[in-house]
């Protein structure tokens, strides 16, 4: 039995944090109040520190350090969070990363730059004139009087922690009320006589403090009355004559058993400490290599499977029949669980481009709104893993290509922030994911312009809208006027064509001009195992996706010689075209009587493929294609079937693509 | 009267000073402040504390002002009841006769 190697564990946990650190950090950016964002960031880096320094990342620790430090003073309130310093520890953050995955690396120069960063940022957040103009969250004095149940101490309720947490939310002032102490002869020891007078400056709500006393809240008396609103800076001894906000009087609230405030926070306690670390020790983490490794093994089981059905069907032994049924139960559900382990929710994938839009939107000096959709939509994590670059490139370019600047959309009548919205959902086996910007849309011209010039179209060429925009994925092109170091030399969309067209994925491109652009991905939910269909075709055997197939018709004699020339059929008072897979495949077999139509579809577009009989179902384990066979446009792979012959997979994108094609040439002929 | 009279008397509380022992000890120290004139409270310095010993000792004080006895500390409060006190807000706003007797500023009460 191996053991994982620790400094690999501690570097998978470090990405980890990292990624929470700088989400929380985009989060605070968004609102630099948020005291559960800035908690939440301090915590990720207080235990980056810690875990660091026993792993012996002594750089990282040290470096990590001073960020916490950063934090832990706007913790207390006492610096403002402010974007400048959210930049900082976001640069900070790369830097760390680095530290993780290169400690030995000379990494001294950039450490010191970025704390000079870092201290400016800090500094300028304590110049209290920068921290008023930046919003420093408001701090409110609260005069709290609580005293606990008189059987507190007996039932294990010790106050000292109580009064510790109430520190912890600002400047305290705790005062004990010992007024009801009888004499000891009256003295029951193991009851509480005591209360307590606070005055606490805090920027937490109110409800933080109601909080503290979450678990005994029931019989308790608490009162709690705001006083007075001030900003951190105005309670600072160098600006005493920073006038104090007053506040809208604020009733004093005693909360006692049965305020109905009581019974609500209740059921928001603070369980989630003890709850996710419950959670998180009923999880197993799992190295990706082993998950693939795993995954290939089904794989195989599944062929082997296969062959013990075919075995089984053409031997008169009920036993071996039995048994082989059970095994291709047990293999199919073995393959389902498989799967799911293997799917990801695309949140992983979006989360990234928060930052990427972020630093971009410093670059361009744009302002950009992130939106994502359909996060939790589940796909393979190899899917997720290889979709990352093309989606880099495509944000980066509706970046800096597709939105306008500010004043741009300000004259075109658009809001300043210019908005790309990420959004992923599951169709038929595949998962849509779209990038949509609002910007100026791609130019039609430029575009023909640029294909012409470069020789890609012949002058004048009669092109779809489709087929236009499909050209912007060529090699080397680009319609950018300005190199810029985002985008514009034709490197990247051709990169993405490439990776989607691996992942046997098709792009569809939309664009209104002046209204922004929208390009959408298609891609199989999953690259290693689908249900299939086997068919066959004259001698040879294929298999359509399951996931693709809407029904399979009868193609009588009659009907196929009626539809000869026309190739279109009519399925409940539509026509749908179809390819005979036999001629496109040039078998040079004759058809069987009665050929069956399978109808596919991809969304809204279908076609049927005529097929000589439908063999049934099959597990299909999917296999690359070659090399040599990556330019075969109508497979997308190929498997191996129970009796060790080989079946090609159909590529289901590109045939109703063709068949759709056929329609358009046929309609156009009249 | 000075602490070297009243340590004739002391009473070296146990180690254990919270909540779970505490019964004990009010017995205890009801008996010894019946008994005396004057009565030294010692206790160690790596005792357990918590709320409920300095809860006791006030309700000692307040008893042995109406027994008309006297009451104090060995040594002034420090380590762990210092810092019960503190976390407790004892200190806070305490009086003359507070500070005398727990932490042995001015005269003794």
């Amino acid at each position: 039995m191996s053991f994982p190697d620790p400094i690999a564990v501690f570097r998978t946990e470090a990405a980890e944090l990292l990624e929470q650190i700088e989400a929380g950090l985009l989060d605070l950016n968004v609102n630099l109040g948020d005291k559960d964002r800035i908690d939440a960031v301090f915590r990720g880096l207080h235990t980056l520190k810690g875990s660091g320094a026993m792993f012996g990342f002594d750089a990282l620790a040290a470096f990590t350090h001073h960020c916490e430090t950063a934090f832990d003073r706007v913790r207390k309130g006492e610096v403002p969070a402010t974007q400048a310093l959210v930049t900082a520890v976001l640069e900070a953050k790369d830097h760390m990363r680095a530290l993780v995955e290169t400690p030995a690396g000379d990494h001294e120069a950039t450490s010191e730059a970025l704390l000079a960063n870092l201290r400016a940022a800090v500094e300028g957040a304590d110049n209290p004139s920068a921290a008023q103009a930046l919003s420093a969250p408001a701090r409110t004095l609260f005069k709290i009087r609580f005293s606990l149940p008189q059987n507190a101490m007996a039932n294990g309720t010790n106050p000292l922690p109580l009064l510790d947490e109430l520190r912890e939310l600002g400047e305290c002032r705790i005062v004990a009320d010992r007024s009801a102490i009888p004499s000891l002869d009256l003295l029951s020891p193991t009851d509480l006589h005591i209360s307590w007078n606070v005055e606490l400056l805090t920027s937490q709500p109110r409800s933080a403090i109601e909080d503290v006393f979450i678990f005994v809240m029931d019989d308790m008396q608490l009162e709690i009355t705001a006083v007075e609103a001030a900003t951190s800076a105005a309670r600072s001894p160098e600006s005493r004559e920073t006038p104090v906000q007053p506040v809208e009087p604020v009733a004093t609230e005693p909360v006692t058993a049965s305020a109905s405030r009581v019974s609500a926070p209740v059921t928001v306690a603070p369980l989630p400490t003890d709850a996710k670390a419950s959670k998180t020790s009923e999880n197993v983490r799992v190295p990706a290599e082993k998950l693939d490794e795993l995954m290939d093994r089904v794989g195989e089981l599944v062929i082997a499977q296969s062959r013990l059905s075919q075995l089984a069907g053409g031997s008169g032994d009920l036993q071996l029949r039995a048994v082989s049924e059970d095994v291709e139960r047990l293999s199919g559900e073995l393959r389902d669980t498989m799967m799911v382990l293997r799917m990801v929710p695309v949140t992983q994938l979006f989360g990234r481009f928060r930052r990427l839009v972020h630093d971009l939107s410093h670059e361009t000096g744009k302002m950009i709104e992130l939106v994502t959709e359909g996060e939790s939509t589940e796909v393979d994590k190899s899917v997720i893993e290889r979709l990352a670059d093309p989606l880099v490139h495509l944000v980066r370019n509706s970046c800096d290509h597709g939105l306008e600047t500010p004043d741009e959309r300000l004259a075109a009548g658009k809001p300043q922030a210019g908005r790309i919205m990420l959004s992923a959902r599951q169709q038929a086996g595949e998962v849509i994911i779209t990038i949509k910007d609002d910007g100026r849309g791609i130019n039609r011209e430029r575009v023909r312009a640029k294909a012409e010039a470069s020789g890609l179209i012949p002058p004048n060429a009669n092109l779809t809208d489709q087929e236009l925009y499909q050209l912007i994925f060529q090699p080397g092109f680009s319609t950018a006027q300005q190199v810029t170091n985002l985008s514009g030399r034709g490197v990247g969309m051709d990169v993405v064509k490439r990776t989607i067209d691996a992942l046997r994925g098709t792009i569809n491109v939309a664009s209104h001009a002046g209204q922004g652009s929208e390009i959408s991905l298609a891609i199989p939910l999953t690259l290693a195992i689908i249900d299939g269909l086997l068919v066959r075709v004259g001698a040879g055997r294929y298999v359509i996706p399951l996931s693709a197939v809407e029904e399979c018709l009868e193609l009588s004699i009659e009907e196929d010689m009626r539809s000869r020339g026309r190739s279109f059929i009519s399925l409940r008072d539509s026509l749908v075209p179809f390819l005979r897979l036999r001629d496109l495949f040039r078998t040079g077999t004759k058809p069987d009587p009665f050929q069956k139509v399978v109808v596919i579809s991809t969304g809204s577009e279908r076609v049927g493929l005529v097929v000589d009989q439908i063999i049934g179902d099959h597990q299909t384990v999917i296999k690359a294609m070659s090399k040599l066979h990556h330019d075969v446009a109508t497979f997308s792979g190929a498997t191996i079937l129970g009796d060790g012959d080989v079946a090609l997979i159909l590529d289901v994108g590109h045939l109703v693509t063709e068949g759709q094609q056929q329609e358009a040439h046929l309609r156009a002929a009249g | 009267m000075s602490i070297a009279d009243f340590k004739e008397d002391c009473f070296h509380l146990p180690p254990n000073l919270t909540v779970r022992a505490i019964s004990a000890i009010r017995q205890e120290m009801l008996q010894l402040i019946d008994k005396n004139r004057s009565t030294t409270i010692a206790f160690a310095d790596d005792c357990q504390v918590d709320i409920s010993f300095v809860q006791l000792m006030e309700a000692a004080r307040i008893y042995a002002v109406s027994a008309g006895k006297n009451i104090a500390l060995a040594e002034p409060a420090n380590g762990p009841v210092l810092d019960v006190l503190e976390r407790s807000g004892f200190l806070e706003g305490m009086s003359a006769d507070d500070a005398t007797f727990w932490l042995h500023q001015g005269g003794i009460q």
